[in-house]
């Protein structure tokens, strides 16, 4: 499971951003790309980023908690229980800022938490930070 | 058969007039038969037999003894005037049987212990009228019926004057009158009652009786009395020959001496009808004497009296009161009772009938436990027992409402102690903030929804403004720059706020505990550094420390959280090139933590306030620095809910000092290990991670 593949891969990334609101995705696809040179695959559901996740396996996945029907906790869960995306590392964002909520979420398995609201272009260095993926800016 | 008796014999008739005498009684009585037949027995040896009313009398034979003076015009009784040397006086000894033959009685007198001295009469009548006083007095002091001291005055007055008609005479205040008390002979009129005008006593006899004036009349017919016509005639029809008049004064109440002039009461009146009377000095002088006791019964009876309308009034206000207490606490939502010091109810209001479905008397002298059952007993027992100790309390409970559901209640306990200091009881007012309570949780949860809802826009904002600010997404013209710089920078401050209203209102709420454990507070302060130190170095400020390992009790995060806040305001409001200051010190039983700076310090009177929210010392200064208004609020939750305090100190133009303290661990075994890394790091420059 080791993603952190030769630094001049670092471009080839592919980000898979699962988030029912469409703006973010877009402000989040715009920042890895001006950042850090990454690609970014966008999901509006669970089902929808499940799917997804199976055909492209990208290196990260960033998983919105809050989302209507299928929330980021189940499709997770869903996610660690399918073997062919089980690996692929998952980062929560969530609009909770609280500290044990935080924890909670950690304590599932997930690697990381991002609080809302963030900067998209710095979203490169947090994941990379949380996933100790080597970058250069 | 009378002119050969032994004794003296005197036949009278039913109304007690002499019909005829034998030689001894006229020996004895010293007057001719001519002057005595006609004549009542009674004036002869001053008697206040009641002739009349003899037949119906029960003893067959009474025996008397009576003084009789002899030479006077009269034979009364008090005849006390200064007796010329000649006058003489001799004792009597007589007995009475009724109807010896119809409509006649028999007199059988003698002269006993004849002559008594001038002397000894004189003693005698003043023994029987301090005996009189006395009684009078007594009754006074007995009584204190009015009415009845004052028909005890005039009976005695009238036996023992020998007088015809005595009387009380109440002045009203118009100035009319009437007789309010009366001992008269039955020979007389009544008046006893009757309303006398105005006329009868003018406004110039009242002044002149107010004086304490006695007026003595022994004719009253008699120019010189001084009565007006109309008034001779108005007492003629009363059969009245001579008067005596003594004023009743009045006093004020308990005022000694009187504050007031004595006011005119009424007067104590003594009539002689039958004939023409000289009036005596000693009876003059007994009159007045009884007519100050009257004075004194009068002011006594006033006083019972004030005090009994007193007391009416008192009580029918207390009752009132009472009531209006008693409406008032049972129209209130409160629960409102009052515990005895053995913790059992001794009064509860209305409420208590409504919230427990008991009727109020079942609840009386119960224990708080035995009416509230042993869970919620358990939540009241250490603030009852608090109270108990003199301490008022005030505590939240939760109880069964009378529907079965979950009440939160807001209880306060007040002591109430004796005279003596001692706690005899308490007072529980309990209101319940069920209402509250679920408006404040609205309240929180609106909060927390609308800042979570908030940040999901804002950090579509945050990043669109950030990326545009890139340029790389095309250039602006310096103008359009600025603007997106204005925006970026208060789209900051807006996720900085959300931030901070959804923390504190967590940690006010109690949404949030603090985490305790051990923690280190150097690595805290090196963390606080490295947080910061961007933010320094942007502004030209330097951080240095003196991180000392010491062991704290505390919530890693919120103390993290605390130290970045007070490094950031004291970086905010430093000015390039000074220095902020970060230090530690373990104290006895906690650790005090010091963020230093050397800026423009706060004026003394913003110190107190400070932590308030949205209390900035400038608040348009610190909306420039990026400042929301609630750093400071949220510092002192945290700190507060760790059980320490925080504070500022300044000196305006020398910097200031925010100091807060956390407790050192729950046990301290002996001396906290101290191994202190002494390291006086001063941070770092550069160094962002990544």
């Amino acid at each position: 499971m080791d993603k952190s593949t030769p630094s001049t891969r670092s471009a080839s990334r592919q980000i898979l951003m699962i988030d029912d609101e469409e703006t973010i995705q877009t402000v989040v696809k715009f920042g890895l790309r001006l950042s850090a040179g990454w690609e970014m695959l966008a999901a509006s559901s669970g089902p929808a980023g499940i799917e997804l996740a199976k055909q492209h396996q990208p290196d990260a996945i960033l998983l919105d908690v809050m989302m209507p029907e299928m929330d980021g906790v189940a499709t997770f869960k869903v996610l660690q229980a399918d073997p062919s995306t089980q690996a692929i590392p998952v980062i929560f964002l969530t609009a909770k800022a609280q500290a044990t909520e935080k924890s909670q979420l950690k304590a599932l398995g997930v690697s990381g938490v991002i609080t809302k609201p963030f900067n998209s272009l710095d979203l490169p260095e947090q994941i990379a930070k949380i996933l100790h993926w080597p970058l250069a800016l | 058969m009378l002119a050969r008796a032994q004794e003296a014999i005197a036949l009278l008739n039913h109304r007690g007039q002499l019909l005829a005498l034998n030689d001894l009684a006229l020996e004895i009585l010293q007057l001719p038969e001519s002057q005595l037949i006609g004549r009542p027995w009674k004036d002869l040896v001053s008697t206040s037999v009641d002739f009349a009313r003899l037949h119906r009398g029960a003893q067959p034979l009474e025996t008397y003894t009576s003084v009789r003076r002899l030479g006077g015009r009269s034979f009364g009784a008090w005849q006390s005037q200064p007796l010329p040397a000649n006058l003489q006086q001799q004792v009597l000894e007589w007995s009475l049987t009724r109807e010896v033959m119809p409509r006649r009685h028999l007199v059988i007198f003698r002269e006993i212990g004849h002559r008594l001295t001038q002397a000894e009469v004189a003693l005698a009548q003043q023994q029987q009228q301090a005996e009189l006083f006395a009684e009078v007095t007594l009754k006074i002091r007995q009584s204190l019926q009015l009415a009845e001291i004052l028909h005890t005055t005039v009976t005695e007055v009238q036996r023992l004057l020998g007088a015809d008609r005595v009387l009380v005479y109440q002045v009203l205040p118009d100035g009319t009158g009437k007789p309010i008390s009366e001992a008269v002979l039955p020979d007389y009129p009544k008046i006893l009652g009757m309303q006398f005008p105005e006329e009868v006593f003018p406004i110039e006899y009242q002044q002149r009786y107010a004086q304490g004036r006695v007026v003595a009349i022994a004719k009253v017919r008699d120019p010189a009395a001084g009565l007006a016509d109309c008034l001779v005639e108005f007492v003629e029809q009363f059969g009245i020959k001579a008067k005596l008049i003594v004023p009743i004064l009045q006093y004020p109440a308990w005022q000694s001496p009187p504050a007031k002039p004595a006011a005119l009461w009424g007067l104590l009146i003594a009539h002689q009808c039958s004939q023409e009377r000289q009036w005596s000095e000693a009876e003059l002088a007994l009159m007045q004497q009884l007519a100050d006791q009257i004075s004194i019964a009068i002011a006594q009876s006033q006083l019972v009296e004030n005090l009994e309308d007193i007391v009416a009034v008192r009580t029918a206000a207390l009752r009132q009161q009472e009531e209006q207490l008693r409406l008032i606490t049972n129209a209130l939502p409160v629960l409102i009772s009052y515990v005895d010091r053995n913790q059992c109810y001794r009064f509860n209001n209305q409420a208590y009938e409504d919230w427990l479905g008991q009727p109020l008397e079942t609840l009386k002298g119960k224990h708080l436990q035995e009416v509230w059952g042993k869970d919620c007993y358990g939540r009241m027992q250490l603030p009852a027992q608090a109270v108990l100790a003199g301490e008022a309390t005030t505590y939240e409970n939760e109880i069964l409402g009378p529907e079965g559901q979950v009440r939160s209640l807001n209880v306060t306990y007040i002591p109430d102690f004796d005279p003596q200091g001692e706690v005899q009881g308490f007072f529980a007012l309990t209101s319940d903030i069920s209402d509250r309570k679920a408006i404040e949780r609205m309240k929180d949860e609106f909060i927390s929804v609308v800042s979570h809802e908030l940040r999901t826009p804002l950090t579509s904002m945050h990043s669109a403004l950030k990326i545009l600010s890139t340029g790389r997404l095309g250039l602006l013209s310096q103008d359009g720059q600025q603007m997106l710089e204005i925006a970026d920078e208060n789209t900051e401050r807006l996720v900085r706020l959300v931030n901070n209203v959804l923390d504190l209102q967590r940690i006010e709420s109690g949404d949030v505990t603090m985490e305790k454990q051990i923690c280190d507070a150097a690595s805290l302060i090196i963390r606080a550094m490295e947080a910061m130190q961007p933010m320094a170095q942007q502004q030209g400020i330097r951080l240095t420390s003196e991180p000392l390992s010491i062991p704290i009790w505390a919530d890693a995060d919120y103390i993290l959280q605390t130290l970045t806040n007070l490094l950031s305001n004291a970086i905010k409001f430093s000015n390039s090139g000074e220095i902020v200051s970060i230090t530690v010190e373990a104290q006895a039983t906690q650790t005090l933590f010091r963020i230093w700076d050397q800026g423009p310090g706060i004026p003394e009177d913003k110190l107190e306030n400070i932590f308030e929210r949205f209390q900035q010392v400038d608040s348009s200064d610190a909306r420039r620095k990026g400042g929301t208004g609630l750093g400071l609020t949220i510092c002192r939750e945290i700190v507060e809910r760790h059980g320490g305090k925080i504070w500022a100190e300044s000196q305006p133009g020398r910097g200031s000092t925010f100091s807060f303290t956390v407790p050192s661990l729950p046990q301290t075994e002996g001396s906290v290990a101290q191994t202190s890394a002494q390291t006086s790091a001063e941070s770092s420059s550069g160094g962002t991670d990544g």
